[in-house]
């Protein structure tokens, strides 16, 4: 654990983060858009390095919001979040370069329709590439063979010059997980990543993160819309109900277990869910 | 809001007639001058055909104004509209480029023309700068509003990778908006073409400048054959922008097809 990491241990709040493997951190977590209504209430969440963790709730119920604070596109109203030792702050130097290793796939996935595959995926190394050479679009050998052998990973190999607007829903999502992974990042955050896909589909891509994320050594944070997938692929399930964390669960052998307060037994667990009709 | 309506619309008609009334547009005038026509019409149909290499050679210059004045014109709105585009600026970049922008359109072209004919003297030259000036202010306000209407997602998904301004156009902005930012400059070049058409008129070269001469010596006939040309080179290079849209434009917005 501690050989993988060539830097020099500074201070002691990073030694302790370490220490504790701890990747996300959210202390008491507010956050809203017009400081009236919070559409989320004092959140604390623990996600650990490496581990699959997945947030879960109905429309609205302020998940999307929770993976914006992480990379700093916006900023909480209250509490603190500590990302990888650090406050996020889009305008700080510092943060910054943990940007460019934080893979971020919103739910509209946000590529370039008019653009080829390999050009969107490209996007991913702009932050090693420098201004002069990325304006006019040159990457070098090792970023064009980095890409091409992660397009291989994802099952896109012989579509590297497809527009966007060409592809699949399928395919639109293997190029978003794609253009992540070319920033070789530590996190990945999806928001519903599979959400309007078919079950068969869905699992496919599922199926393609899971693997990164192993052989990549990343932690992944996903929205997701339904509890079955979360609890299937996730370490950890935040179960998010009109802007409050309600539980956060996992499964353990073939039981589910509740890491939040331990109140709840497996029956209770779902039953909860019983009455929520999903998708 | 039935009543509104009609309300509405008839006060639009009596504007239309008190302020017609006001500036002695009357009609029965028209009516009156409608034999003059025939005066025209006759004087037309004495074409004079050895005129034609002429009006070739005019009408090539025309062109060759109206494409320099063009692109020169947009390689300098270009980077102004991205300066003036809400969505990539702070407040204290995009005003002051906005308000220069509206400045330079508040001339016509040829209050332009005029303006540099006095500078660079009688010619081409200062037809060609009319022209620039006039495309810099018109298509740098459509390509700002073209750039701010961006879809929003892929300026956030490439945003939070934390890539520079630079790289946000260069891979964001310009792909998403390249289409559109192609069609308003085919546009632009075929309305510079019918502009720098008149530009003669002040004596900013062109083919305005022997269309007007003619008819100020009443030789309708040698003007006609002018005229005969732009209306063919026009009609021509509407065609062919038509065809480029659908070739590369239209196709690659949402991927439409054209039926054929």
């Amino acid at each position: 654990m501690f050989a993988t990491k060539p830097s020099k241990v500074k201070t002691l709040g990073k030694a302790f983060a370490i220490f504790t493997k701890t990747i996300v951190q959210m202390n008491g977590i507010s956050a809203s858009y017009d400081s009236k209504n919070y559409v989320l209430k004092d959140i604390r969440m623990s996600v650990d390095r490496g581990s699959n963790y997945a947030i879960v709730g109905q429309s609205g119920s302020g998940k999307s919001t929770l993976l914006r604070l992480i990379n700093g596109m916006m900023n909480p109203s209250k509490g603190k979040i500590m990302v990888d030792y650090q406050t996020p702050n889009t305008s700080d130097k510092k943060f910054k370069s943990l940007m460019h290793k934080i893979g971020y796939i919103p739910q509209n996935l946000g590529l370039i329709k008019n653009s080829t595959v390999l050009e969107n995926i490209l996007i991913g190394a702009l932050p090693r590439v420098g201004g002069f050479n990325s304006f006019f679009k040159r990457f070098s050998d090792l970023e064009i063979d980095n890409a091409k052998k992660i397009l291989k990973q994802v099952g896109l190999q012989d579509k590297e010059n497809r527009k966007i607007y060409m592809l699949s829903g399928g395919e639109k999502r293997r190029v978003a997980i794609a253009r992540a992974l070319v920033q070789k990042p530590e996190i990945i955050l999806a928001d519903e990543i599979v959400s309007e896909l078919d079950h068969v589909t869905a699992r496919e891509i599922m199926d393609v993160l899971a693997e990164a994320q192993a052989t990549m050594n990343l932690t992944a944070i996903m929205v997701h819309h339904d509890l079955q997938l979360a609890l299937e692929y996730a370490d950890r399930v935040a179960v998010i109900k009109e802007g409050e964390k309600i539980l956060e669960i996992g499964v353990e052998g073939d039981k589910i277990v509740d890491f939040q307060s331990g109140n709840y037994t497996q029956r209770e667990i779902l039953e909860m869910f019983s009455g929520e009709p999903e998708e | 809001m039935n009543q509104k309506n009609n309300l509405i619309i008839g006060l639009i008609i009596a504007g239309v007639v008190v302020m017609s009334a006001n500036i002695d547009a009357d009609p029965r005038d028209f009516v009156e001058g409608l034999p003059n026509i025939g005066i025209i019409l006759e004087e037309i149909t004495e074409v004079d055909s050895s005129l034609f290499v002429t009006a070739f050679w005019a009408m090539l210059e025309t062109i060759e104004m109206a494409f320099i004045g063009t692109v020169v014109g947009v390689a300098i709105a270009l980077p102004l509209s991205l300066l003036a585009a809400r969505n990539l600026n702070r407040k204290f970049v995009y005003v002051p480029i906005r308000a220069l922008l509206a400045a330079t359109r508040t001339f016509p072209s040829i209050l332009w023309a005029i303006l540099f004919v006095i500078i660079v003297g009688l010619g081409p030259f200062a037809g060609v700068l009319a022209i620039i000036m006039y495309t810099v202010g018109f298509i740098a306000k459509l390509q700002y509003e073209t750039i701010e209407a961006v879809d929003a997602d892929p300026m956030d998904a490439v945003g939070a990778i934390g890539v520079s301004k630079l790289q946000l156009i260069r891979f964001v902005v310009l792909p998403e908006s390249a289409s559109h930012l192609l069609s308003q400059i085919l546009y632009i070049f075929d309305y510079n073409i019918r502009q720098t058409s008149i530009l003669g008129l002040v004596g900013a070269g062109g083919i305005g400048f022997y269309i007007i001469n003619y008819i100020k010596f009443f030789e309708y006939g040698k003007a006609a054959v002018f005229m005969v040309v732009v209306l063919v080179t026009v009609l021509i290079i509407d065609w062919v922008s038509v065809r480029i849209r659908d070739k590369y434009i239209v196709k690659s917005q949402r991927g439409m097809q054209v039926k054929t």
